[in-house]
């Protein structure tokens, strides 16, 4: 099973490494970026013109379908990372490195995101911003450590020592997201029951609704987008390569 | 382009195999009878849950608004650096031939 995941993990990085190749494939990116923005417009309309109330939390519920994939996404985000460090590690190649940068950069985003959506949500239909539990605590954890991820990389020692920082870092990120799926399970918190997702109870799961369809549509769209936007990230971080590359040939000439 | 007509048959199918679905289960979690945009309420006089639901929306809007804010923002941010950094390359490029 754990070979299936890494041997599927390494397909997925080397279609993403395919995709970002500068000056080339820019049909493809744009398809990816036309294929999330359409499924989003079809999300929206499922959001707000198809999916019912919920009985409980009224209108507020329809966060969920921008929560719920951000969520997804946010945690994934550090496996990516984790996994394209190691890869490097093992094989020295340097565009692990630079996927795993560039997913870290993108952990950063949507894990703001989903902390940002959350405290809006709960204040909206709970009337409090934050509270110290299980799962609101660990997801704050994971955005530490996308932010101490960045910061190593960033002021931290140059190529191939960093990376290995770099990766021992994402490695204990990595163990926190199965930690911040579970909270819910685990540790008694205000945030809602897993609904979603092999854990979750039946009494609980969502399941043969109109509200999964909507959950499904939107972390597909949600899905396309992250992808489209790890590649521009990607091609990105090849192009910050190039550039060092040249200043050093450049200071190498001027001496 | 004829990549793009399969995406949007596909998602056209998406769309229509939802509602086959949706139309097929007849209930739904906590709104069987609802039907699209409807507020379907446990307790309390419907007027009062109404205002509650209504009342809740700005926070809905900040959130999709934040969201996509988010979105745009940073592949602005992205596109431009993308672009100053060909430039510096090219520049460089050129700079590098002209000593050579």
């Amino acid at each position: 099973m754990v070979l299936r995941v890494w041997q599927v993990a390494l397909q997925l990085a080397a279609a993403v490494n395919t995709f970002a190749r500068l000056n080339g494939n820019v049909a493809t990116r744009n398809a990816l970026l036309a294929a999330g923005a359409a499924l989003m417009l079809i999300t929206l309309y499922m959001v707000f013109m198809w999916v019912p109330t919920e009985l409980n939390l009224g209108v507020s519920q329809r966060i969920f379908y921008f929560h719920v994939p951000l969520g997804w996404l946010g945690m994934l985000s550090i496996i990516v990372v984790a996994v394209a460090s190691v890869a490097y590690l093992v094989s020295g190649k340097e565009w692990w490195d630079a996927l795993a940068y560039s997913a870290a950069e993108l952990g950063v985003v949507f894990a703001s995101l989903i902390l940002v959506t959350g405290v809006i949500w709960a204040r909206g239909d709970l009337g409090w911003w934050w509270t110290w539990d299980a799962k609101l605590t660990t997801t704050l954890i994971l955005w530490f450590i996308y932010v101490g991820y960045l910061m190593a990389r960033a002021y931290g020692p140059k190529g191939s020592q960093g990376a290995r920082i770099g990766s021992v870092i994402a490695a204990i990120g990595a163990i926190m997201s199965p930690i911040i799926y579970m909270s819910t399970v685990w540790w008694s918190t205000a945030h809602p029951e897993l609904n979603v997702g092999p854990a979750a109870s039946d009494s609980d799961a969502i399941e043969s609704s109109r509200i999964y369809y909507t959950l499904l549509v939107a972390t597909l769209a949600f899905t396309l987008l992250y992808a489209y936007l790890l590649v521009e990230r990607y091609a990105l971080r090849r192009s910050e390569s190039e550039l060092d590359e040249l200043h050093r040939e450049f200071a190498v000439h001027a001496n | 382009m004829v990549n793009m007509r399969r995406i949007a048959v596909a998602l056209a199918a998406l769309v229509a195999l939802c509602e086959v679905v949706a139309a097929a289960e007849g209930a739904y979690v906590s709104a069987a009878d609802g039907g699209a945009g409807a507020v379907v309420v446990a307790d309390g006089p419907p007027a009062q849950q109404q205002l509650r639901g209504e009342a809740e929306l700005p926070w809905l809007f900040a959130v999709y608004a934040i969201t996509w804010a988010a979105f745009f923002g940073y592949v602005f941010v992205m596109s431009r650096r993308q672009r100053e950094m060909r430039a510096e390359i090219a520049a460089l490029k050129r700079a590098l031939a002209e000593r050579e």
